[in-house]
C-alpha cells in the first residue's frame, strides 16, 4: 500500500539523521531516567502507607505505570512531532506546502515528522510493564500478552485521533504550544488508574482525553481485570473514532480551502 | 525609572494574555491538572489507612491541594530553555541594550500575567472545592501571609530559574539539567506530595534547600498546618532566600555577559 | 488541431471577510464581546490562458489579486464563481495527477524540513513524487552542480541564509520536474546576484523543460528578464495581458529625449524639461512626437549625443494603477 511505503520512506530518512545525533540519545537517556525515577518514588511513597490502591495491588500499577510511559514514548516519537509541525504551518501560513503534494494531506502531516530517540521510553516502559507482569499471579500470561499488545495498539490509534482533532483547533483559534501544554498536562493523568478519579475527571478521561482507553484498559487486560473479548468492543469503539476524526479533518480542510457548502 | 518600566511591562503581560485568553486557559487547565492527580491517589491512600496519613487528614490532603494549584498558577515562571533561543537568535542583544538588568524583564512580564492567571483560576477553584469540600480555618493573619508568599514564592522560583538559564551562557546541552532540576522541585518542593509524606531524611534534606518555599510553605501557610509563630519565620526564611539568589545572580550572570560579550554574542 | 492550454481561467472570483482589529487595552475588550468583518474582493472577473511553455509574468502592488489567483490555480482555494483549468483538471478538486506535475516555489518561505539536511529532503520528495531513481540523481546532481550547492545541501536548512534557501527550495521545486511551475514572489527579500541566478535558473528549466511558468512579483526586474508576456493586476482586476513592450506602447504617457550639446537656456518650444545638469538635458515629450522633436533638436542645435527612450517600466506601472483608480 502506498500510504505505508511512503511512511516507510520517511521514517527511514529521519531515523538515519536520528542516529547520527548520539548526544541526543544520552540526553533522551537522562531525561527517560528521571521520569522514571519520580515516578517508581511515587509509586513507592504510595505503597509505603498503604497496600491497595482504589483496589489496585502494586504489580497492576505498575503495570498501568509501564504502559503510560511506552504510549509516552510512541506519542513523543511519532505524534506530538507531526502535530506540532502541523499547527507551525498553519500558523505561519505554510500549510499550503502540504495541500500542494500528491498525497493525502492527512497522512502527509501524521508520517513526515519522526523523532527516533523518544523510543527509548517504549523499551523503558515495555521493562517496567513486564517486572510488573511477572509479580502478578495469573493465567493464561501469553493469550493476556496479545490480547494487551492489541488494546496497546488501538489505545496509539484513538490517541493520535485526539491529538489530531486538537491540532485543527489551530484551523481556527488557539495558539499550538497552549494546546501542547494542556495535552502533556492531562497525559499525566493517565499514570494511575482511571478509577480514582472523581467522576467528572473520569468522563472526561474516557471520552474527550481517550486516557481511559489508552492506558487503562491495556493494563486492566494485562493484568486480568478485563477479559480480552473486551477487544471486540474496542476494534468497534477505535473505527468510530478514526471514522469520526476523518471527517472533522476534512471539514477543518474545506473551511481553510475556503470551499462553499 | 524602574517602577515605571514594571508597569510598562505588566502592562504587555496582561494585553499578551487578554489577547491569547482561550490560549492561557488551554494551558492553566493542563497544569492545573496536576493537583487533581496527586490529590486522587492520596485521598485514596487516605481512606485506605482510616482518613489520614504522616498527620494530614482528609480535609488537610484536600485543601493542601486545591491551594497548591493556586500556589501553582503564582509560581510558574520563565523556563531556562528561553535563554537557549534568545542566545541563538540575538534576542539577548536587546535585553543587553536595556538600562536595567535582563532579570527584570520577565519578572515584571509573567507578573502582569499573575492577574489573567488567577481570574481563569477562580472557577477550576470553584469546581474543586464543590468536588471535595474541604474545610480548613482562615485567620487573618494566616491570609495576609498567604497573600505575601505567593508573590515571594514566585520571585524566589523565578530567580532560580534564572539562575539556572545562565548555564546556557557555557554550554547548549542544558535540557539533561533542567530535566534533573524539574525532578528535584518535584520531590523536595512539597509539589508531589507535602514533606511530611516523604522518609524523614528527605524531609530534613528539604529544609535545607529552596524549594520547599516556593511551593510547600505558602500552602501550609494558609491551610493552618504552621503555628502564627512559624509563619512568621516562613516569611523571613522567603525574603533570606531571595537575598541569596540576589547576590548570586549578580555575581553568576556578571560572568555570563562578560563570557557572552567576549565571545561574540 | 492546436496544443490544449496548461492553464485556461474563466471570470475567476474570489471574496474574502476580513476582521476589523484596532490595538489598544479598550478594544482588545471590546472585541472580547463583539467581532466585525469587512468583505475585501480579492479577484475580481480573470480571465486569460497560458500556452505550454510560455513564461509569464503576474505584476501588481501588494494586495493586487496576484497571490490569491495564484493559489486557486494550485488547488490551495476555491473560487466565489468561474472556471480555471490547470493541464486540463480542475485545481480545486486537487486530483494526484495534477498535483504530481505542479510545483509551488513561495518567496521567504520554505517547504522543506527545517532541522534536516536538503538532502533527506530531497530523499523524501523523490517518495512523495515516485520519481524514478535514475532521473531522481540525475537531475538532483545536476541542479546542484548549476547552483553551486555542493555542500548547502548537507546543513540543516535552518542553518542556511534566505538566499541559500531559495536556492535549495528551488532545486526541491524542480525535482519532479513539474510541468506547471507557479512561482509567488520567489526573489523576495534576496540580493542582486542572487535574484539573477535564480532568475537564470528558471529560464533554464523552462528552456529545458518545456515547463510553463506563472510567476508573480512586485518586482520590474523578474519580469523584465524572464517574461515575455505579462498580466497587469490591480485591485483584483487585470488591466493588460500582453507582451512588456506593449505594456509600454498602450500606457506610456510619454517618452524620453536626453541630449547633451550647447544648449540654449529655455527649451519649452521641444518639451517639458524633467532634468537638466550642465550641458545635458532631459525632456519629456509626448511619444508620437518624440521623432519630429529630435529632428528639430538636432536640426537647430549643436548637439554631440542624443537618445529616445522610454520611461522605466515602473513609472509605465504606476501610471497603469493610478489610471486605473481614475477609472474605478
Amino acid at each position: 500500500m502506498r500510504s505505508v511505503s511512503l511512511a516507510w520512506a520517511f521514517f527511514k530518512v529521519q531515523a538515519a539523521h536520528d542516529l547520527q545525533y548520539r548526544a541526543n540519545f544520552v540526553l533522551q537517556l537522562i531525561n527517560s531516567a528521571v521520569a522514571l525515577f519520580t515516578g517508581l518514588v511515587a509509586v513507592s511513597l504510595v505503597f509505603q502507607h498503604t497496600d491497595t490502591l482504589a483496589g489496585w495491588s502494586r504489580p497492576e500499577l505498575l503495570i498501568v505505570m509501564g504502559t503510560h510511559i511506552v504510549l509516552g514514548g510512541v506519542i513523543a516519537s511519532l505524534i506530538e512531532p507531526n502535530m506540532r509541525k502541523l499547527m507551525e504551518d498553519v500558523e505561519q501560513g505554510d500549510f499550503d506546502f502540504v495541500l500542494v503534494r500528491p498525497a493525502d494531506p492527512q497522512l502527509l502531516v501524521s508520517i513526515r515528522n519522526f523523532r527516533l530517540w523518544n523510543l527509548i521510553d517504549v523499551v523503558v516502559g515495555a521493562v517496567v510493564v513486564v517486572s510488573g507482569f511477572a509479580d502478578l499471579p495469573v493465567r493464561g500470561g501469553a493469550v493476556r500478552s496479545v490480547a494487551f499488545l492489541a488494546a496497546a495498539a488501538l489505545g496509539v490509534v484513538v490517541m493520535y485521533c485526539m491529538w489530531l482533532i486538537l491540532s485543527t483547533l489551530t484551523f481556527r483559534i488557539v495558539k499550538g504550544d497552549e494546546i501542547i501544554d494542556l495535552f502533556q498536562g492531562v497525559y499525566q493523568a493517565g499514570r494511575w488508574p482511571v478509577s480514582i478519579y472523581p467522576n467528572w475527571l473520569r468522563g472526561s478521561l474516557t471520552f474527550v482525553v481517550p486516557l481511559a482507553f489508552a492506558v487503562t484498559v491495556p493494563a486492566e487486560t494485562l493484568s486480568a481485570r478485563i477479559d480480552p473479548s473486551f477487544l471486540v468492543v474496542g476494534l468497534g469503539i477505535t473505527a468510530a473514532v478514526v471514522a469520526i476524526t476523518r471527517l472533522i479533518w476534512r471539514a477543518n480542510l474545506a473551511k481553510y480551502s475556503g470551499a462553499s457548502g | 525609572m524602574i517602577g515605571r518600566y514594571y508597569l510598562a511591562q505588566a502592562r504587555q503581560g496582561l494585553l499578551h494574555d487578554l489577547q491569547y485568553r482561550t490560549a492561557a486557559a488551554f494551558s492553566l487547565f493542563g497544569f492545573l491538572l496536576e493537583p487533581v492527580i496527586y490529590l486522587a491517589v492520596w485521598r485514596s491512600v487516605a481512606i485506605a489507612r482510616g482518613g489520614a496519613v504522616a498527620g494530614y487528614s482528609l480535609d488537610q490532603l484536600t485543601a493542601y491541594y486545591v491551594v497548591w494549584s493556586l500556589v501553582r498558577a503564582m509560581n510558574l515562571a520563565l523556563t531556562p530553555y528561553t535563554w537557549e533561543w534568545r542566545i541563538q537568535s540575538g534576542r539577548l542583544n536587546d535585553l543587553l541594550s536595556r538600562p536595567i538588568h535582563p532579570f527584570h524583564h520577565d519578572f515584571a512580564f509573567f507578573a502582569g500575567q499573575k492577574i489573567v492567571w488567577i481570574t481563569l483560576w477562580l472557577p477550576f477553584a470553584v469546581v474543586l472545592w464543590f468536588t471535595f469540600r474541604p474545610s480548613i480555618e482562615v485567620t487573618p493573619l494566616r491570609v495576609g501571609a498567604f497573600a505575601v508568599a505567593i508573590w515571594l514564592a514566585f520571585t524566589i522560583r523565578h530567580m532560580f530559574q534564572f539562575l539556572e538559564g545562565a548555564v546556557n551562557f557555557w554550554t547548549t546541552r542544558t535540557s539533561a539539567l533542567f530535566q534533573l532540576m524539574v525532578g528535584v522541585e518535584l520531590l523536595l518542593s512539597g509539589r508531589l506530595v507535602p514533606l511530611a509524606l516523604m522518609p524523614g531524611w528527605v524531609e530534613r534534606l528539604a529544609g535545607w534547600l529552596h524549594f520547599k518555599w516556593t511551593f510547600q510553605y505558602p500552602i501550609e501557610a494558609l491551610i493552618g498546618k504552621l503555628d502564627d509563630g512559624a509563619i512568621l519565620t516562613g516569611l523571613a526564611t522567603q525574603l533570606l532566600w531571595i537575598g541569596v539568589f540576589a547576590v548570586a545572580i549578580r555575581l553568576v550572570w556578571g560572568r555570563a555577559i562578560r563570557r557572552y560579550t567576549a565571545v561574540g554574542g | 488541431m492546436e496544443p490544449a492550454p496548461s492553464v485556461e481561467v474563466e471570470n475567476l472570483r474570489r471574496t474574502f471577510k476580513v476582521p476589523v482589529r484596532s490595538g489598544g487595552l479598550r478594544a482588545s475588550l471590546r472585541a472580547l464581546v463583539h467581532r466585525q468583518f469587512r468583505q475585501v474582493v480579492a479577484v475580481k472577473g480573470a480571465t486569460f490562458r497560458l500556452e505550454p511553455g510560455e513564461v509569464v509574468g503576474f505584476l501588481g502592488p501588494n494586495g493586487a489579486g496576484k497571490t490569491t489567483t495564484l493559489k486557486m490555480l494550485s488547488g490551495l482555494l476555491h473560487p466565489d464563481s468561474g472556471r480555471a483549468s490547470v493541464l486540463g483538471f480542475e485545481p480545486k478538486r486537487r486530483p494526484r495527477e495534477l498535483l504530481r506535475r505542479i510545483g509551488l516555489v513561495t518567496g521567504n518561505r520554505t517547504s522543506l524540513a527545517w532541522d534536516l539536511p536538503a538532502l533527506d529532503s530531497y530523499l523524501m520528495l523523490r517518495a512523495l513524487y515516485e520519481i524514478p531513481k535514475p532521473d531522481f540523481e540525475n537531475r538532483r546532481d545536476r541542479f546542484i552542480e548549476t547552483l553551486d550547492l555542493g555542500e548547502l545541501v548537507t546543513k540543516p536548512v535552518r542553518n542556511l541564509s534566505l538566499g541559500e534557501r531559495m536556492k535549495v527550495e528551488l532545486v526541491g521545486a524542480l525535482l519532479h520536474a513539474p510541468a506547471v511551475l507557479f512561482l509567488d514572489e520567489p526573489t523576495l527579500g534576496l540580493d542582486v546576484s542572487m535574484q539573477r541566478r535564480l532568475r537564470r535558473f528558471i529560464s533554464d528549466y523552462n528552456t529545458e523543460f518545456g515547463a510553463t511558468v506563472l510567476l508573480t512579483s512586485h518586482y520590474m526586474a523578474d519580469v523584465e528578464a524572464l517574461c515575455k508576456r505579462v498580466m497587469v493586476i490591480h485591485r483584483g482586476r487585470i488591466h493588460h495581458d500582453g507582451e512588456l513592450s506593449g505594456l509600454v506602447a498602450r500606457f506610456a504617457t510619454h517618452k524620453t529625449i536626453t541630449v547633451t550639446g550647447q544648449l540654449p537656456e529655455s527649451l519649452e518650444a521641444y518639451g517639458q524639461v524633467a532634468e537638466r545638469t550642465g550641458d545635458r538635458v532631459t525632456l519629456k515629450v509626448a511619444p508620437s512626437e518624440a521623432g519630429a522633436v529630435a529632428a528639430r533638436l538636432l536640426a537647430d542645435l549643436s548637439i554631440t549625443d542624443l537618445t529616445i527612450e522610454d520611461p522605466p517600466i515602473e513609472d509605465v506601472i504606476v501610471a497603469v494603477f493610478t489610471g486605473a483608480e481614475e477609472a474605478t
